[in-house]
């Protein structure tokens, strides 16, 4: 599908994240407001974040591409539950 | 007490080498077997399930996994479950494993499960044969995890699954997509037979607890939601076997 209006942009940029196989990730926050793409949520590695960076910009490389995604590593849980 | 390391949703792929095993280094101190609600790569590809096998290799705990909707993205996913089984990691579809955890037997009934929504707002199999596929589909899941269920003789039971059975851990989860989280028919499949623990993932934006209408309780965990390498559960093995003489 060609890209249309501005209306349908963040779709079509979730979509390009979620099947690029770069990325294939269903759960950045993509929104755009006056010729800038912020991009958010939660990300697991650095390389994925900076390939979410990539892939938006290749779709909408005359937008500024703002990406506020956050590293979040795995780590060790603190404590557990005990569950009744 | 019977403790059960678990995580769904850890998305490998093949630059995920190294994300995971350092923080499962006291694994084997905390947990006696290790659970893993599906979604293990980001698009289902035989080279993303090898990086997280070699990255669970020679783990001291038995590990079970269901496979989740990403697993299934490449249309590979016997190759996936192939790849795991051969590294040591039980996967489960309409099946049912009992492991002896000193003495305890501790079953697990596995599928992905799918979705079509909840009690007073979910799809019906009528109407257009898309509808009727999408539908059939959790029905399907849904009855081969409650006969999975069902044969198990063991002191502690637990399902696993990737789709949410409930509402309650969706919460935080945009409503309008809440059929596509889950369906009530995989809570009920396990109400109907009883379990001492549901675990599930695919909710990102979900919360971790949650409970049946038969009161059995429910984790989500997602590892965006669980915001660890894993969660630790303890059930008390002794009030099970207590109950069982």
């Amino acid at each position: 599908m060609t890209l249309g209006r501005d209306e349908y942009l963040a779709e079509h940029v979730r979509d390009s994240l979620i099947h690029d196989p770069r990325v294939n990730e269903q759960d950045v926050l993509v929104r755009i407001k006056e010729r800038r793409v912020f991009l958010g949520g939660n990300v697991s590695t650095r390389e994925l974040r900076e390939a979410i960076s990539v892939v938006a910009r290749e779709l909408l490389p005359d937008y500024e591409i703002v990406n506020e995604t956050t590293l979040v590593p795995a780590v060790e849980p603190e404590d557990e539950e005990r569950v009744q | 007490m019977i403790r059960i390391a678990a995580v769904g949703d850890v998305h490998f792929g093949t630059g995920s080498a190294g994300s995971l095993r350092p923080a499962l280094a006291h694994l084997a101190d905390r947990a006696d077997l290790m659970l893993i609600a599906g979604d293990l790569t980001r698009c289902g590809g035989p080279e993303e399930v090898r990086v997280l096998a070699e990255e669970l290799e020679g783990l001291p705990v038995p590990r079970v996994a269901v496979l989740g909707n990403h697993d299934y993205h490449a249309d590979k996913e016997s190759q996936v479950r192939r790849i795991l089984e051969d590294s040591g990691i039980r996967v489960l579809e309409g099946e049912a494993v009992t492991l002896d955890v000193d003495g305890v037997r501790v079953g697990i009934a596995g599928t992905k499960g799918f979705g079509g929504g909840y009690r007073g707002a979910c799809g019906t199999d009528f109407g257009e044969p898309e509808m009727k596929a999408f539908v059939a589909h959790t029905r399907k899941m849904a009855d081969r995890l409650e006969r999975a269920l069902s044969t198990l003789d063991a002191d502690l039971r637990i399902a696993l699954m990737h789709y949410s059975p409930v509402e309650e851990t969706l919460q935080g989860e945009r409503l309008e997509i809440f059929p596509f989280l889950g369906s009530y028919l995989l809570a009920e499949a396990v109400d109907n037979v009883g379990a001492d623990l549901i675990l599930h993932g695919h909710a990102h934006h979900g919360r971790e607890k949650g409970v049946t209408p038969a009161g059995i309780p429910v984790r989500n965990v997602a590892q965006p939601v669980i915001r660890h390498a894993y969660s630790v559960y303890t059930l008390d093995s002794k009030r099970v076997l207590s109950a069982a003489s």
